[in-house]
Order: C-alpha cells, then structure tokens, then sequence
C-alpha cells in the first residue's frame, strides 16, 4: 500500500514537473556579439547585460503564458563573415528577433539578413543614425543615434563651458569616431563656435605627443579639445594631455565612457573631462540602481562600460515589445516594437517617434573632476 | 615649427625606438640562430607587461625586484616555446616555423581573453617616476629616461655578451653555421635556448615598459610590437643586433616624425608612409641596411 | 608515361560538384550554403597563393589586398547607377556611370587586381624570403590605409554595403572548377616546373634559361587575378565590404591553408581549405554553450602546431597524392 502510494506521488511529482516542459516552448532570440578579436571588450558585456536581463526575466516567470527565453549567441569574431555566418545560423535555428553589436560595420553584414526574413534586430551599440534607413522596418536601435550625443556634447561646450575655439581630433579609422566628428563639427558650427585645430590618429595608436605638440602650438588658442576617440584611446589621450600641463577641457562622446579615463591617468589627472553618453552611470533612477545591483551580484564586478546596460535594454526592449504584442511572432513583434513609446529602459526613455527610426531618448552630460563621475545635465533632443 | 618641437619629436622617437629596439633584438637573436621567425615576439612583450601588473600590484613587490622577476618570465617563456615549438621544428621550410610560431601567438592571444577579459587594464608605475621634467625645450618624465637608459644599458650587456663571453661566442658560431659549430663541441640545445631566454627577456622588459609608459595593458597590446619589430629587424638586417637597434631606432623616429612633421590630414596616413618608407629601403639595400645575406651561407 | 587519372579526377571532382550544388542549393539551409560558399571561396584563395607561396616560393602576404581591389572594383562595378549616387555622393561621374552585371564585373575585378599585382612586382620581386614577406605585408598594410581613407570612393571604414547577393553556390562552384583547372594546367606545363625549379634552386633555374623575373612575376599576377575574383565572390556573399577584413589575419589564415596543405600541393590547398573552414565553424556549438569563446581557435592552433611538427612539409607535401594522379607517375 504505502510502495503504491509512494509511486503514485512520484508520478504526480514528475507530471507537474514536467508540466511546464510541454506548455511552454521557448522564445528564441539570437545574439551577435564579437566575444574574440578587437571588439570584445565592448561586446562581452553587452553580452552580459542580455543574458542577465534573460535571466531575471526568466526567473520571474518568463513571458506570455510561462514561456523562457532561450539566449542563443553566436560569436562575430570581430570580423565581418563571422558575423555574416552567424546572422545566418541564428536565422536557420528559428529565432524570432535578434540582438547585437557595437559598431555599424558588423551591423552591416547582420541585420539585412534578418531584413530579408522579416525577423526584427534590435542593435544594442551601434549609434549610426542612418542605419534604419539603410537597412529597413526590421532594423531597430536601442541607444540614441550619433547626431544626438554630438549635438548634445556640442551644446554643452558653448552654452555650460563657453567654449568659443575648439580643437576637434578624430579617430580616423572608424566610421563612428568620424561620424561623431562630423556631427560636433556642424553643430559647433551652426552654434557660432570656431574650430581651429583639426587633428587625427588611428584606433591602436599609444603615443600622441605630436598631437599634443600641435595642439599647444595652435593659436588662437583653444577653450577646449574635442576628441572623437573609442575606449581604447579615451585613457591614453587623457593622460598625455594631462601629463603635458595642458589643462582644457576635454570633451567627448560615448567612447569616453569608461573606467579607464580615471585610472590611466590616475585621479588627480581625471580632471575637467565632459562626456555624452548613454544614461545611465551615476543616474538614481530606480532600474538603474537596480541594474548595477544586479549585475555585481551576478558577475561580481560592476558594469564594466555603458554597452553592459544596452545589452540589457536590447533584451528588455523586445520582452516589453512582446508582452504589448501578446505575441511572439516575428511579425506582430516588428510592429509592436515599431509603436514603442516612453519604454523604460535602463539607459533612458525608448520612443520610436521620428521617421528615420532613431529612439528619442535623453542623453547624459558627464563630467569627470578629479576622478570623480557626476551627471551635469540630461539633454533632450527636440523632437522632430 | 620651431627647434623645440622638433626636438621634443625627437625625443619622443628615440623613446619609443628604444622600446622597439629591445623588442627587435630578441627577434633578431633568435632568427639569426634558427632561422625561424618567432612571431609570439610580440606576446611575449603582452606576458611581461601582465606579469608586471601582476608582481607590482598583486604581490606589492618592489620595483627592482618586479623587474628582475619580470625578466625572469620573459626568459621562461622563451625556453618553453622554444622546447614546443622550435626544436620539432628545425630542418624543416622556414615558412613552417613561421606559422607555428603564429600559432603560438594566436594560441597565447585568446588564453589571455579567456582569462584575463578583454578589458584594457591601467597601470602605474611608483609615483616618483611621473615626474616631469625639462631638458631645454623638451619635457621628459622619469619614467622616459629610464626606459632610454635601460634600454641601452641592456643593448650595451648584450653587445659585450655576444663578443666578449663563451656564450657568445657560441652563439655567433651557432648562428654562421650549426653544423660545424656542432663539430667545434659547442652544445646546440644550451645554446639556442640561452638565445630564446635572453632574447625573450628583453622582450619581458620591453613589456614592463610599454605598459609603464602608456599606463594601459590588454591581451592584444602585443600584436603591433610584434608586428613592428618585425619590420625593424628587417630594416636592420635580420640577424644582425646592431641592425635590429638601427631599425628600431629609425622605426620609433619615423612613426613619430611622419605624425609630427606632416600636416595633421596625413597623420591617418601615417601607417602607409611608414611601410612605403620600408619598402623603398628594401628595395635599394635588400638584405637590410646592417644585414649579411644570411640564407647563402652553409 | 602518361595515365589518364588525373583526367578522371578532373571529371569526377566537376560531376560531384554539379551534383552537390543542385542538392546544397535545393535541400540546406542558408547558414549551410553559407558555409559551402565560404569553404569554396577559401579552395579558391588557397588554390591561387599556392600559385604564388607554394609552386614559386614566393613569401608573400600580399593576398588580402588584392582580394580588397577585386571586391571593391567588382562591388562598385554593379551597383545599380540610382543606388550609387545614395551611398556614394562624392563619387567622381565616369565611376558613376559604369554599370556591369556580375560575371564581367568579376573579371574586371580580378584583372584590376592582376594589374596592381604587376606594378607592385616590378619593385617588390627582386626581394627574396622573408623581406618579400615584409614587403608584401607593408603592400598590404599600405592598400588598407589608402581604402580606408579615400572615403568617396570607398567610404572609409564604413565600407561598402547594400551590394547584391549574387553569390550562390553555382558561382562558387564554377569559379572553384576554373581556378583548380587553371591552377593545375600551369602546374603540369613547362611553365609550372619553371616555377618549381626556381623554388628549389634560383640559381640552377637561372643557369638553365628561366627567366625569373617574368615567371616569378606571372606567378605573383595569376594568383592575384584569382584572389581578386574570390574578393568578389566574398563582398556579394556578405552583400558589404570594409577595409578591415582584408587584414594581415586573413592572410595568416590563407598561409596557413597553404602550409598545411602542403605547398606545391594542389590537392593539398583543397583539403587544408576545407578543413580549415569546416573545423572553425565545428567549435562554434562547444564555445557557444559553454561560453568559452576562443577555445575553438586556441584548438585550432594546436591542431595546427601538431601538424607541422609531425607532418613539417604539410598533408600532401608538394606531390598531388596518388589516388588523384594515378600510379607510375614522374611528378613535379
């Protein structure tokens, strides 16, 4: 009797158990990241921000009727046919939106594939404002675009630091760095300000001292130095300027978003450098605090750049998407994602509101003084 | 332009030729006695600046201490690609070691991101040595003129190592032609491994350095190090030490004149400039500008 | 003593691919046919450096460039002439409107790219060994910054994109067929044993009546016709085209298909190609699921090293092996 009993609740047991198991199918999203080559360090913790976000949503009962997301991620590499390749293996294992990637070229050879199928790719890095237009309807970004933070940087220099002269250097082996070049340079502009040194180097490159050397040399003099520069590069030139007793400002965009314009230099060097960038560091909104929470307890140490919080957006944009939608088809999604409006994501406000499918969202002015991050301001687009 | 910026270039370049010099010789020892190009050069140079992180912020040692310690590293990682690498590799086509040693440097490049992240990480040297100080019209930091004065120091060991010692001795016989050096009595194996040690310590410090003077490390730092001293031992003359000194030199100095010589539209022309520059040399002196024609011998 | 071996293994390899196309094109999937494409597009670089590096011993590292010259004159070339104007506003007019569907524009592509190859031999041939290398590294390197940045042309680090998928695996398959035809008559030719002997022993060569400068120089030319036609094939099979993918990674990759394989080695670059490219997409589920990302290259890289520590002349060595030649043969 009690040997049957035993069985039958076993039985009972393993049902239920199982039970959620036959429900629910999982929803598969595809993520392109670069875990290997140069681009790693900025797309291993977008990566992580997604999976994190996958995680906690999973936790909490996953969407529609207790369905899991299910991660897939493929590594790009770095390099253009990986993630081409990868594109297409996500596709052919039936994902029904993807995520991905830092920088437009990656983007390029990625999301025309999932254009093709009609699958919706949201890109968490990659501030390209054009790259809707390129691509199609599928194409969707989670940060603003690069006219915004330049505009948004630009404003700051002439309306908070009165810059009048500015000396504009850029990275000139990325299409960002020169995007975002070109944009603080017509805003500059249309502002009034006037730029009197134009300077360039390369992405890798260590040593600036005949920068610096120029830059001292330049008359009239400059109220501030703008640097178009990726993370790689936002310490380096920190430090060399600090270290050659220039002491003007120095103003960038998202790429100087980065512990290491604190610790390469070290903290008394840190000093008088402003930044545009996603919102999020030193932001008490609550999903922010709650984030950073987060992702220390996962992982142990705190997010490492601004692309840690948009990977998670990536993610929590589509589930918001998909709970509006009660759907997870790829179709209904795309539409659901296209009508997004006041989302709140960990990075700011999401709205799709503009016809060129850039998000209105705020963009973050932050000053480092003395190695010390603060938020001077939020900056708004006007929406057109 | 005037005199004190171009001397302050100047300065910039030498300190840079310097590093790329230490960085160049080692690559040189080491084709000039296995006629094997050991492109892990530049990796070795990525260990030496982590492993400096290492002994001066995790183990809190003292900094002439962490640079002996970080020699020492350079020197066994030397040995240890030499005994897995190099030694099957000998008698076979020279493009073979080549590719073996690329997978060496591929091979250390993602156990680096695999352990360590991606992530650039700084480093700082002692605060005494970022003190800035001037010489005329050009500025220097403690940390410049040491890593000149280290350099050479090295360069100048080295030079009397190679003429003066048995080591050397056998390290030149060993390199002009191995099999009657074998015949004079000279143990091969001790010799080639004492060159990849040296040469790979060199290396280690070259790391030390780099990392001190930029302040930022990340396993892919050593990919253009490598790279560069490649080039300069070719300048130079592979296989010859004076020659990889010579190129480095010049190859430091140019990269920083043509960036600060030339208008600012060309400095993202800078990498081309440098390469064209190289081939033009090579074209009027074919075996480098020091070099011996190497591949006629025995 | 001639058999017809090779003949039939021309013929055979010719029906399989017909076969294997029909079948990969009706029955796979896209990533599937991906990577066949990728796999054919690598035989193809393979098969042409070995024309360069194996046959001729000719160090160079010069490859990707010529892929970027082929890629980008083949991508200019059939962009439709509205859509230029979009992507390229500072275009100069007569590029604007030149306009030539896929297989001419490959031609050109490759033939431009046979061109450079020919100017950049006059100087760069006289070098020997590991200067060569150096040389055709700094080509190269110098070919990227020049792409990089002649933004009307190319623009810049963005690249090209929007370029149409003309590549399938019929494309694929018949440029693999030529190339490996092509390769394989010059080999067996008077010329190709030219080649060969210069590769062994410059100075016998030149005492026997080579002319060296003309062979090494064709050598240099032919392989870089074929790299420039793979070139394209790639930037309509990725459908975008940047500056940055034609590195001096790419030309390590394609070396190595040639070492392993074992230089001179027709056959050799096939197999190796295939390897390669199969064995790299192999690791992906390991890494994937386990979120070990570069443990499939460090694996490769051993592989690799365990290779030519033991096998130092590559797979096939530079004998096409018997099954494909046939016995009693005199090779080389």
């Amino acid at each position: 009797m009690k040997k049957c009993l035993l069985i039958i609740a076993l039985v009972f047991m393993s049902i239920t158990l199982a039970a959620p198991c036959f429900s629910a199918e999982p929803i598969k999203i595809g993520a392109l990241y670069s875990l290997t080559g140069g681009m790693s360090s900025i797309d291993t913790p977008s990566l992580r921000g997604a999976q994190l976000a996958v995680k906690i949503i999973n936790q909490n009962g996953g969407l529609l009727d207790g369905r899991m997301i299910e991660l897939l991620s493929v590594d790009a590499k770095t390099d253009q046919k990986a993630a081409a390749i990868g594109a297409k293996k996500l596709l052919s294992k039936g994902v029904i939106a993807g995520i991905g990637h830092s920088d437009p070229s990656f983007v390029l050879p990625s999301a025309p594939l999932f254009q093709k199928k009609g699958i919706p790719f949201v890109t968490s890095g990659a501030t390209l404002p054009t790259l809707p237009m390129m691509i199609g309807d599928c194409m969707f970004m989670v940060p603003f675009g690069d006219d915004d933070q330049s505009f948004a940087i630009a404003d700051y220099s002439f309306k908070s630091l009165g810059v009048k002269n500015v000396a504009v250097w850029t990275d000139n082996s990325m299409d960002f760095t020169k995007t975002l070049s070109r944009f603080y340079k017509q805003r500059a502009q249309e502002l009034g300000m006037k730029i009197v040194l134009e300077d360039f180097f390369m992405m890798g490159d260590k040593d600036f001292s005949a920068q610096i050397a120029r830059l001292k040399n330049t008359s009239p003099k400059p109220d501030a130095v703008f640097i178009s520069s990726i993370p790689n590069e936002a310490g380096l030139t920190t430090k060399q300027i600090r270290e050659s007793g220039l002491t003007l400002p120095i103003v960038s965009g998202d790429g100087f978003d980065t512990e290491l314009i604190v610790t390469v230099p070290g903290k008394e060097l840190a000093n008088d450098v402003y930044f545009s960038t996603h919102t999020y560091r030193e932001d008490p909104r609550p999903e922010v605090i709650k984030f950073v929470e987060d992702y220390r307890k996962e992982y142990g140490v705190a997010p490492e750049n601004a692309f840690a919080p948009l990977g998670y957006d990536a993610v929590a944009l589509i589930a918001d998407a998909i709970t509006r939608a009660n759907s997870a088809e790829p179709k209904a999604l795309k539409e659901s994602l296209a009508k997004t409006m006041g989302f709140k994501a960990v990075t700011g406000e999401i709205s799709y509101t503009r016809p060129s499918g850039v998000p209105v969202k705020g963009v973050s002015i932050i000053s480092v003084k003395k190695g010390k991050y603060s938020v001077e301001e939020i900056w708004f687009p006007t929406v057109k | 332009m005037d005199s004190g910026y171009i001397a302050q270039q100047l300065a910039n370049g030498v300190i840079l030729g310097s590093m790329y010099a230490l960085v160049a010789i080692g690559f040189s020892m080491i084709y000039g006695i296995v006629r094997l190009i050991n492109f892990a050069h530049g990796d070795i140079v990525m260990i030496g600046a982590f492993a400096t992180l290492a002994f001066m912020e995790t183990a809190g040692l003292p900094f002439p201490l962490v640079a002996f310690f970080v020699l020492l590293t350079g020197c066994s990682v030397g040995i240890l690609i030499e005994r897995i690498s190099f030694r099957p590799m000998r008698g076979a086509p020279q493009v073979t070691g080549f590719i073996a040693s690329l997978g060496i440097s591929i091979m250390l490049q993602n156990l680096g991101i695999l352990t360590l992240s991606a992530q650039p990480r700084n480093f700082s040297f002692p605060d005494y040595m970022q003190t800035l100080f001037q010489l005329g019209p050009v500025s220097f930091r403690v940390v410049d003129l040491i890593i000149i004065l280290t350099a050479i120091f090295l360069m100048i060991a080295l030079i009397l190592l190679v003429k003066k010692t048995k080591l050397g001795i056998a390290m030149r016989a060993t390199a002009e032609n191995i099999d009657v050096a074998r015949l004079m009595g000279i143990n091969i194996n001790k010799t080639i491994m004492a060159t990849f040690a040296i040469g790979s310590g060199l290396a280690g410090i070259a790391g030390l350095m780099w990392g001190g003077k930029f302040g930022q490390i990340d396993p892919l730092m050593g990919y253009i190090p490598g790279l560069k001293s490649f080039v300069a031992a070719v300048i130079g003359g592979v296989g010859s030490i004076p020659g990889a000194i010579l190129g480095g030199f010049i190859l430091g100095l140019a990269e920083v004149l043509f960036v600060g010589l030339l208008p600012p539209i060309y400095s993202s022309y800078r990498d081309a400039f440098v390469f064209g520059s190289l081939i033009i040399i090579l074209i009027a002196m074919p075996n480098g500008l020091l070099g011996k024609n190497m591949e006629d011998r025995a | 003593m001639k058999t017809n071996r090779p003949r039939y293994s021309l013929a055979f390899m010719i029906i399989f691919l017909v076969v294997f196309s029909f079948f990969m094109d009706k029955t796979a999937n896209d990533y599937l046919i991906a990577i066949v494409c990728f796999t054919g597009i690598n035989i193809i670089l393979a098969v042409s450096l070995n024309l360069t590096n194996g046959f001729t011993g000719l160090f160079s590292l010069g490859h990707p460039a010529f892929m970027a010259i082929g890629g980008y004159v083949t991508a200019l070339l059939t962009f439709s002439i509205q859509k230029k104007p979009l992507f390229l506003p500072d275009l100069p007019q007569w590029m604007v409107s030149l306009h030539l569907p896929f297989f001419p524009a490959l031609l050109v592509g490759g033939c431009c790219a046979a061109l450079v190859a020919l100017m950049v031999g006059l100087s760069v041939l006289r070098l020997k060994g590991h200067y060569l290398a150096v040389a055709t590294m700094g080509f190269l390197i110098i070919i990227q910054v020049l792409l990089n940045n002649a933004d009307s042309i190319t623009r810049g680090p963005l690249g090209l994109n929007g370029l149409e998928d003309f590549t399938n695996v019929y494309w694929v398959a018949g440029w693999v067929v030529v190339t490996i035809y092509i390769c394989w008559k010059i080999k067996f030719s008077s010329l190709g044993r030219s080649m060969l002997a210069i590769r062994e022993d410059e100075m016998a060569a030149n005492s026997l009546g080579i002319n060296l400068f003309y062979t090494r120089s064709f050598a240099l030319t032919a392989g870089a016709f074929f790299a420039g036609v793979a070139g394209g094939l790639w930037g309509h099979l990725i459908t975008a085209m940047t500056p940055g993918s034609f590195s001096l990674i790419m030309s390590f990759n394609i070396v190595v298909m040639v070492v392993v394989g074992g230089t001179g080695s027709i056959t050799g670059s096939i197999t190796a190609a295939i390897i390669f490219t199969l064995t790299n997409e192999c690791f992906r589920p390991l890494e994937e699921n386990f979120g070990i990302y570069g443990v499939g290259e460090i694996v490769m890289s051993l592989i690799l090293i365990l290779i030519l520590i033991f096998k130092p002349s590559g797979i096939f060595g530079t004998k096409e092996p018997d099954f494909v030649m046939g016995k009693h043969k005199h090779q080389n």
